[in-house]
């Protein structure tokens, strides 16, 4: 199966601080990639490198070929064409209908007549379950219905890639098992390369095709879901089966940590 | 994407060939909604080149059966690649447009 997207030594810092360790993995065209991870992991930081919204310390990202890393915002921009984002909160403007979420990137980056905007419009509304929904504004929204439509502004340019970060955040196990079934649509019909960011093992078991797992900034597993199953690796286990890190420090560390000693 | 504009037993057909993505279908929807205008049915189109289609294409063929049935018109469309009758069958607008196997399906029907 042919690459989409190739990470090659991928380093970044946050001031002093090393956040991704050297990152090296590979993202096949038409595939569900996870990358798993516990908070703090660098899950999200990668991520946002992905799209193009942070620049590493050093390393490649190379999307359909095309160094993005150190790329100028003017050729960034027509890459992102390609690219649906859902982000946590949605990130629909407040001001606008739904229709006019949707329709934005289409009036922004195309020619299209608005008569065929609008008709775009309503199928991406429909395709997220959100027919009938058009004139509303997010505001009227529960939070699942605010990702859906989310999803429809992502799909609105019919993007080769799509990216998630943590979609089932704050929905309920039913709303969030809806929005993996919509993920395994988009990739099953429109044949979409989608990389999604999540601690959630329910929808990681549902989605991945490919998972990737990150631990203090570094890869400590690359493979498919029966291979994470399997794995050894004490940090994987620690995860599949929600066992709490060991205690920082001993009662004794911990007594002269407060105490000021 | 190129057009062309044919006629084959007295019927028109617009014969297309390569990708009717955002870019094309602007200057598609020029030339459909032309013909619609002006009242041509039935019009066939002809998918037998066509690579691949996306949402906005969808919609320029939406737009064109709307304003066909608008006057009583037909839109025909024919010899769809199995990736493009897909996409119409997703959305299941294959139930909607009267689809055929080939052109000549679509003339003689």
């Amino acid at each position: 199966m042919e690459e989409a997207i190739k990470v090659d030594s991928l380093v970044t810092h946050y001031g002093e601080r090393q956040i991704l360790k050297n990152i090296s993995f590979t993202v096949l065209r038409g595939q569900t990639t996870v990358i798993l991870g516990g908070s703090g992991c660098g899950k999200s930081t990668l991520l946002k490198h992905l799209i193009g919204l942070l620049q590493p310390t050093s390393g490649k990202i190379l999307i359909n070929d095309n160094n993005i890393a150190g790329m100028r915002e003017e050729e960034m921009n027509e890459v992102r064409k390609k690219m649906g984002v859902l982000f946590q909160g949605a990130a629909l403007l407040n001001s606008m209908t739904l229709a006019d979420n949707v329709a934005l990137p289409l009036r922004e980056h195309t020619k299209l007549e608005e008569s065929t905007i609008q008709i775009m419009v309503r199928m991406k509304l429909d395709l997220v379950g959100l027919s009938g929904f058009e004139h509303f504004y997010p505001s009227q929204l529960s939070g699942g219905m605010k990702k859906r439509a989310g999803l429809a502004r992502a799909m609105a340019l019919d993007p080769d890639f799509l990216f998630f970060d943590e979609p089932s955040a704050g929905l309920d196990p039913v709303t969030a098992a809806g929005l993996d079934q919509l993920i395994l649509k988009l990739r099953n019909v429109f044949k979409v390369t989608i990389v999604v960011v999540t601690h959630e093992l329910p929808s990681l078991f549902m989605i991945a095709d490919h998972v990737i797992m990150l631990d203090m900034g570094e890869i400590i597993f690359a493979g498919t879901l029966d291979e994470l199953q399997i794995s050894e690796h004490p940090r994987v286990r620690m995860f599949l089966e929600r066992k709490p890190e060991a205690e920082e420090y001993s009662p004794e560390d911990y007594f002269k940590f407060i105490a000021g000693d | 994407m190129t057009i062309i504009l044919i006629e084959k037993y007295g019927k028109k057909i617009l014969e297309l060939s390569g990708e009717i993505d955002m870019n094309a279908s602007p200057v598609l929807r020029k030339e459909l909604m032309t013909l619609v205008k002006k009242g041509v049915t039935p019009l066939v189109i002809d998918f037998n080149n066509v690579s691949y289609i996306d949402s906005s294409g969808i919609a320029t063929f939406v737009e064109g059966l709307k304003g066909m049935m608008a006057f009583g018109g037909k839109l025909k469309l024919a010899a769809l690649p199995s990736a493009v009758k897909e996409i119409f069958s997703f959305s299941k607008l294959d139930r909607v447009f009267e689809i055929y196997g080939s052109i000549d399906d679509a003339i003689n029907s």
